[in-house]
């Protein structure tokens, strides 16, 4: 394989699995930490039923490992801290009966027309 | 070799670090160094699985990659504690990065840095007391576990 520098790279990651199924959640989060740490620029867009995860009180519950002191919301929140920026489709906080003042912080609302002026706009997306 | 340990966590008086960045640097001559990660670092990161370094030849600003690491719970940077030229890289990580964590000052250093100017870098940095008190504050203020043994950590008591 050869071992091509991405340094400044966009990555676009589409989560749209969220707290229903557990194994699903990590994964995208830590593509994303990983492309960020590759020193790429990295959004998160959270979508149909990944936007459950980001209502305050909810990823907490998320925990893959037992007694780890890792669970679904210090994932999100390394995420932020490695400078992973985190959308939510504004159509998918219906869907949920979410307000915006229900998001955890950290997270701004971007309209449908976004995810594809993003999609087309970065330079790979990674769909799960 | 100087050494005081702090919370486990082993801390070489004779080595310059980043305590922001959990790096550490020795000096090899005027301005060339070996960088690694600390031994609090490689502790909060786990058992690491995979060390992706930059190739020989890349330039980095102080703060700007060396390197990814990765265990099961975590991935991210290793950050460059000075400005400079990568001149030469660990191979071994490839095939171990687990080295990092048995040996994070010795065989798991990570890159070797041709420096734009050291004693600009090194006035970013501390040693010696300065570094045992910094990582004092450090580890008390992110309520850091306690650093579990290293290779030759007898060595250190």
């Amino acid at each position: 394989m050869e071992d091509q520098d991405h340094e400044g790279k966009k990555i676009l990651v589409i989560q749209t699995h969220g707290v229903a199924t557990p194994t699903r959640t990590y994964s995208p989060l830590f593509y994303a930490m990983a492309a960020a740490a590759m020193e790429m620029e990295v959004m998160v867009w959270f979508t149909m039923d990944g936007t459950n995860q980001l209502k305050k009180g909810e990823a907490e519950k998320v925990q893959l490992v037992k007694d780890s002191n890792v669970n679904l919301k210090t994932m999100l929140e390394m995420a932020m801290d490695s400078e992973v920026e985190l959308r939510v489709c504004q159509q998918s906080l219906e869907l949920w009966d979410m307000q915006p003042e229900d998001l955890i912080d950290g997270v701004d609302i971007l309209g449908a027309t976004s995810i594809i002026d993003l999609s087309l706009s970065y330079d790979h997306v990674m769909y799960f | 070799m100087a050494h005081e340990k702090v919370n486990g966590c082993v801390i070489l008086k004779d080595l310059y670090y980043n305590v922001d960045n959990n790096t550490w640097v020795r000096i090899i001559d005027d301005s060339t160094v070996a960088v690694g990660m600390t031994d609090v670092a490689q502790n909060l990161a786990g058992p690491l699985l995979h060390a992706k370094t930059k190739k020989v030849g890349t330039g980095r600003k102080l703060g700007k990659p060396i390197a990814t690491v990765e265990s099961g719970k975590y991935v991210g940077p290793v950050k460059s504690p000075v400005t400079g030229e990568i001149t030469k890289i660990n191979d071994a990580l490839s095939s171990d990065a687990g080295l990092i964590n048995k040996s994070p000052y010795n065989n798991g250093w990570i890159v070797e840095m041709k420096t734009d100017d050291l004693s600009a870098d090194l006035a970013t940095m501390v040693s010696g007391d300065d570094a045992v008190a910094a990582y004092k504050e450090k580890i008390e203020r992110d309520n850091i576990q306690a650093c579990e043994q290293i290779e030759g950590a007898d060595t250190y008591d």
